[in-house]
This record gives C-alpha cells, structure tokens and sequence, in this order.
C-alpha cells in the first residue's frame, strides 16, 4: 500500500533534537509510532524526524466523563473531535534537506517554527530518506537513553521496509538489520532487545536476486 | 599485474599483528573456504609492497562473548540469527607473513614510470621476493595467491631446472622447486611411516634424472626404486626408474650373481676386504653389539698387518685353537687369534670376543679377497660419466649390510669426488658433476651414535665443497644427529606424529611454533610441507601422484594443476 503526505498537525514547540506537534486529528490514518515526519525550514528546506512519543491529555471534562456511567455516544465524539486538549506527537529530529539537496542525517541546523505544518512522509520520500548514505540517521535513535530504542525501530523498519518494498526493493530491512548489528554489536543486550522487536515487525527477510 | 591481482580469490583484511606474533586477518568468506597452511597475498595493487604469508592459524571470534556462548537462533528467527555471522561472529586468521615483493608506486601515478625506468635502466633492482622486513597496513586486503603468485615466489613450473613437487591444497596451483638449488645442499625427505616418502622420494629422483641437474646414487636399502616394484599398501604396479631412465639409470645388485626381484642387475658388487677399514667395524658397535676395548683391538690388527690386509688375516685366525707347548702346557696355537694377541700385548679375551662378533661380517658373501671386477671404481665411473645407480641390497637386506656397505661406498665416491674436486680448483680441470646420495633410513647411518663415525656426516657438514650432497630419506628425523640435521637445505616432510620427530624435522627454521602445528596436521598421505634454506618459503602441498599421468607429464614437459571449470566446460564442448 502506497502512502501519500499528508498534514498532521501543527507544531506546538521545538528545538534542534526534535520537536513536538498537536492535532486534533482523530482517524484511521492518524500519525503512527515509528513514521517519518517532515516539518518545514523556512521556505524551501524541511526537517525530518520520527515519531517516538503520542500523548493524549486529560482535561476536567474528561475526568468527570470517566467517571459517570451512561456516556452518550455523541458527548464522546464530542469530546474527541471537539476537545480543548490536542494529542501530542514527540518527534526526534533525524535530518534535514536543502532545496534541491539529497537529504542529510544531520541534526538541522534550526528548529521549526511554532504552528508549522507537520506533514507524514510519502513513501517516495521515505524510500530517498533512508537511502541517502549508510542509515547514519539510526544513530540519533540509538544514543538516546530517554526513547523506547528496541520499540521505535522496530516500529520504523516496519513501515520504511513497506514503503521500499512498493517501490520495489525488499531487501532494505535487511541492510537495515545488517547495519544495525554492526552499529550495537559492542552492546549485546540493546541489540537483542533491537532485534527481538524486529523479529517480531518484520517476519521474514527477503534477499537481493 | 592488475589483471593477476583481480584473479586472486579474496577472503580478508588485515587487522593486527606484527612481526613477532604474525599478523591477524578478518575472514570475510565462510572458515571452510580457507585450510591452514594456505598461502596468501597481502595488499592491493596500488600498494608499494605486496606480501606474502601462510595461514598459521584459524579462530572462532565475537564482539561479545555472549554472542559465541548464546546459541542466538534460539532466541532469534533464522533470517536475524544468522546475520551475526561476520558482524558480531567471526573468523580471524594468524597469517605468518614471509616475503615481500616491491611493486612499486601505482602504475597511474607518474611516479610509475619514473620508478620502472630505473629498473629498466639497471639503475634499481628487479624486483623480487625478500624476506619480510615490515608489515602491511591496517585494512590491507589478504587474497589466496594465486597461480601467478606461486610462480613468482617458486619460480614458472616450466623454467630451466624446476620440477613442479605438487599443488597447492587449496587451489591446485603447481609449485615447483629449483632442482640446481635443491642438490646445492644436502636434503631430506621425512614422514611417518606409510605417508609416502619412497613415492615423494621417486618423483624427487625422477625429477632430478629427468633434469640432468646432478648424478645420483640410490642406496636402496628395500630394491624399490632400480626396477618395477608392488606398493604394498595399493598393491598398484610402481614404475621403477630403470624402467623410464634405461640409458640413465645402471642398477648394481649387492653380491656376485644377485637378483634383484627376479632380474639381473646391470653388473654386481663385490666388497674387497682390503677395502674394509677399522672405522667401518666400529660403525657397527651398535648392531654388532662391540665392546669399548674394541677399537684398541682394530688398531692393533691395522699396525700389525696393514690397514689393507687386516680383515683377511684376523679372519683367517683360528678362534680357540691350542697346542701342546714345548713344556707341555697348552698354549694358543700360532694361527690363533689369542697367539696374535699375546704377541702383541692386545688383551686376549677381547680380541677373541671381536673375532667371534665379526663372524657375521666374515660370513658375508659379498665381502671377497679378490672381487671379480672393481664395481666400486665402475659405479663412480658411471656417476662421473653423468649416469645415475641404484645400488639394490637384494636378499642383503640387514642393518649390517646397509651400515656396512654404505658406509664403505660412500668412503670411496667422496674420495674420488674430493680428488677431482682438488684437481679442478687447483688445475682448471673439468669441473665435478653434483653428487646427489640418497639414504634411506637414514637415522641408522646419521644417529648420535654414529654420526661422527660416517662419510654421510662429513657430507652433510662439507655442504656443496666437493660437489656431494645427501637426500636422506627417514621416518625418523629426531634420531638423527642435530647437526646433521641443521644443514639440511630442503627439507620434504609428510605427516609427523611425534613430538621429537616435529622438532628436528623444523630445527633452526624461523616461525617453527607456527608450522609444528601445520606439520602435524598434515593428511597422512599425499601432502607435505615444503621448508628450509632450497625453498623461498614454507608451503604446504598436495604432492604429485607417481603414475602414468606423471611421467606423460615429464616427458611432455607441462603439468597441470587442478583445472578451471572453464577447462572442463571447454572439454565437454559447453562453451
């Protein structure tokens, strides 16, 4: 299945190592754990990152709704389209792009501005982001104690290894695993919690013909 | 170059090591691909050196213990599991890193061309192997040599005077030696017992008769190598070299009217017991089990009756005889070993005691006052005349007879090779032609014991002076003298399983620690290990076979190494 860009959210607050945006959005296709994002730079370049964190707030209403019996169906639709609190989306930057420039696996050298639009990355741009080099952008992942490591990768190959696979390269997970070996294989339990996750996203490896 | 280069199979980078304790390799093909032993190339093309090594070693390595001790396709699927392999799993080798070889700087750069024309110009050296002096850098890629390699460390299969031994085990490539080299020094073929040393020993022989590089004198102690004989493992038909070199090769049988396997030796030698001198009795105190007041005893007979005569009269003695003297006491009576004795002052018993031990010496049939012709002379004749022999024991199979006999010929060919030696340096005549010997059961000959006492041992320390040099053939290379041992040029070893046999075998060779290992591994048949001073570097190989196909090779002057799967395609008409 083949996926578009498309808007989910707006930014609420940012810094170089990533940002954080809220959205009222409440479907289907609702930003996943683990996709990649991309949030402008100005007017030409954007920042990319991956979603490692969705919060959903309580506020008084809800606190009393929860505890009443008897909800109407339409006060809880309500409460979710309508609410006064946005679900948050954490995002860790990963890269940035130049106009005109292939993607680099750099921290940007700004952050976003307040209220941009977030958009979810197309296949097209998944698959040109994680090509670009030797996946340097799984360092960021890997060097942060505060995220859920073994979960978010997992939850990133998934969808990446997707996205690859319909622009016709299966073999991508498994370079993807390759090279997260050699880059954990000096931290033997990260690695097997990384790759036990990952057996568990990604069934099978398909090789190069 | 480049072309070569990118022919060689790679399996690995380096990653470590030194001079001292070898170099450390990343293998980055499956462990199986590679066999200890195996000689490789490090460095690419564009380096300024390329050396060359041997595997000395392969280990099992992880990043990480727990990823060797954890048997991860328990915890992980297959398709993740098995990725460890070569990332957090893998094989490293200890390569002992021997030669080097300049290539210069790389033939892009214009330094290239300056650099060739120096060589071209004579103004540098060619280049060529040297012993390793440095090593290569980190990350170094390390393929197996190829055929280009072999031929540029031990010299192109068809160039004047090599002689292909075998083929890489690896590969197949052919690895020759240089025969003019090889009978520089004096050489030995060792292995454990039915590991093929009369096979290896053959093709040595026929290599060297095939080449013209040296006369050779075979003392061929079991009559396996004059005519056809049965391997006695195979039960096949060997070709004997007489058979392939009739013009070449002259078989002596040992003994007047010998046979040897039922056919008649080209003439037969007989000893002429003025020939017999007091040190060749002593050679046999061992096997004749002699007392220590026997050589007193031999140098009293020598001053009596002549260092010519003594063996014909101490036999002609008469052991125990007495008469009645004229007091009319029993006296020894005057033909009588103890009468000799008395006479003077040589203790009685004793010289009673060597003159009944000598009864087997006595007893010989080939040990005659008057020998029908001079063999001895005809058989250096031959050897002078650049014709080959193989003196065939026959039914004198006993260490007696080996010690004995070999012993005196040898005597007598190294006399006649030291007086020409002499006559050439001193008076411009023709220069001597390379003696080769070959000993077989050598350690009888060249043990401690009696090394000291044998023409063999002066042989073996004279090196190349008078052009006579030893191929000695044993099982048993820890019995032979050290000293002996440590001249030996080349050295041709099949599998070993003692301890003492691999230590002599690999004496006063740098890295031995690294090949001792190698040499006990060995196959027990069919492959042996190539060391010493006549080869550039040590090299396992997997030893020609002595048949039909080897000698249509030698006639034809090419031999093949294992061949390419486009050569069998080729032949099955697939391309």
């Amino acid at each position: 299945m083949s996926e578009k860009a498309y808007e989910i959210g707006r930014l609420l607050r940012a810094g170089i190592s990533g940002f954080v945006a809220g959205t009222r959005v409440l479907v289907q296709d609702a930003p996943r754990f683990g996709a990649l994002v991309r949030a402008p730079l100005g007017e030409a370049d954007s920042i990319y990152g991956i979603i490692h964190e969705i919060n959903i707030d309580d506020d008084g209403l809800v606190r009393q709704l929860v505890t009443t019996e008897g909800v109407d169906a339409s006060v809880i639709a309500d409460q979710r389209v309508n609410r006064n609190v946005p679900m948050e989306m954490s995002v860790l930057a990963v890269g940035y792009r130049r106009a005109d420039q292939p993607p680099r696996h750099l921290l940007p050298p700004r952050a976003p501005l307040s209220l941009d639009l977030i958009y979810q990355c197309d296949d097209e741009e998944i698959v040109t982001f994680t090509n670009v080099g030797r996946f340097g952008y799984l360092r960021h992942l890997l060097h942060n104690p505060d995220l859920p490591v073994s979960e978010l990768i997992a939850a990133h190959i998934q969808q990446a290894d997707a996205a690859h696979r319909a622009a016709g390269d299966p073999t991508w997970a498994r370079r993807a695993a390759e090279e997260l070996i050699l880059l954990l294989r000096d931290d033997y339990p990260v690695l097997m919690q990384v790759l036990g996750a990952l057996s568990d996203a990604i069934p099978e490896f398909e090789v190069a013909p | 170059m480049t072309e070569e280069i990118q022919s060689r199979k790679s399996i690995g980078y380096v990653v470590g090591g030194g001079l001292k304790e070898n170099l450390s390799v990343r293998l980055d093909v499956p462990a199986e691909d590679v066999q200890e032993g195996a000689f490789v190339v490090i460095g690419s093309p564009r380096d300024e050196w390329l050396f060359h090594g041997l595997i000395t070693d392969i280990r099992l390595n992880a990043s990480d213990p727990r990823f060797a001790g954890d048997k991860s396709d328990l915890r992980l699927p297959a398709h993740l599991a098995g990725l460890f392999y070569g990332r957090t799993l893998f094989t490293d080798l200890e390569v002992l890193p021997t030669l080097m070889t300049e290539q210069g700087p790389p033939p892009e750069s214009p330094d290239y061309k300056a650099w060739q024309a120096a060589i071209d110009a004579g103004l540098r050296d060619q280049p060529r192997p040297l012993p390793i002096k440095t090593i290569p850098a980190h990350h170094s890629p390390v393929s197996l040599a190829g055929e280009q390699d072999i031929a540029l460390i031990f010299g192109k299969p068809d160039a004047p005077n090599h002689f292909v031994i075998g083929t890489t085990r690896e590969q197949g490539h052919p690895v020759a030696i240089d025969l003019r080299k090889f009978v520089q020094r004096s050489s030995g073929v060792f292995g454990a017992t039915g590991t093929g040393k009369s096979f290896l020993t053959r093709l040595l022989l026929a290599g060297l008769i095939h080449h013209d590089v040296a006369s050779i004198l075979v003392l061929d102690m079991h009559n396996e190598y004059g005519f056809d004989d049965t391997a006695s493992d195979t039960g096949e038909q060997v070709t004997g070299l007489k058979t392939k070199f009739s013009a070449k090769v002259r078989v002596v049988g040992l003994g007047a009217g010998a046979t040897i396997r039922g056919r008649t030796p080209d003439f037969n030698l007989e000893i002429a017991m003025r020939d017999i001198q007091p040190e060749d009795i002593e050679l046999l105190t061992r096997e004749l089990n002699l007392k220590e007041t026997t050589p007193t005893t031999l140098e009293a007979l020598a001053a009596t009756f002549g260092r010519q005569n003594w063996f014909q009269e101490f036999k002609s003695m008469k052991s125990g005889g007495v008469i009645e003297g004229e007091d009319g006491k029993k006296v020894p009576a005057p033909d009588s070993v103890a009468a000799w004795a008395n006479a003077h002052g040589v203790n009685v018993m004793a010289a009673e005691g060597l003159h009944s031990k000598l009864r087997r010496v006595f007893s010989k049939d080939y040990i005659v006052a008057e020998p029908a012709s001079d063999a001895v002379a005809e058989i250096i004749k031959a050897l002078e005349a650049g014709q080959n022999v193989v003196l065939s024991f026959g039914k004198h199979e006993a260490d007696l007879d080996y010690l004995l006999v070999s012993n005196l010929l040898t005597r007598r060919i190294r006399s006649a090779w030291e007086a020409r030696t002499n006559a050439y340096r001193s008076s411009g005549k023709d220069e001597p032609r390379p003696l080769v010997i070959a000993v077989e059961e050598a350690h009888k000959l060249l043990n401690r014991e009696n090394a000291a006492q044998t023409t063999f041992s002066t042989i073996a320390r004279e090196l190349r002076k008078y052009y006579v040099t030893l191929l000695i053939i044993d099982q048993r290379p820890s019995q032979i003298y050290d000293e002996v041992m440590s001249q030996l040029g080349t050295r041709i070893s099949g599998w070993l399983g003692d301890d003492d046999d691999l230590r002599a075998v690999l004496s006063g060779l740098a890295g031995r620690d690294a090949l001792r290992g190698m040499l006990a591994r060995l196959q027990p048949k069919e492959e042996v290990l190539l060391l010493g001073w006549g080869v550039p570097m040590p090299l396992p190989v997997r030893s020609r076979r002595y048949d039909e196909n080897f000698w249509k090779e030698l006639a034809g002057g090419t031999v093949k190494g294992k061949r390419s799967e486009k050569e069998i395609k080729e032949d099955l008409g697939l391309v």
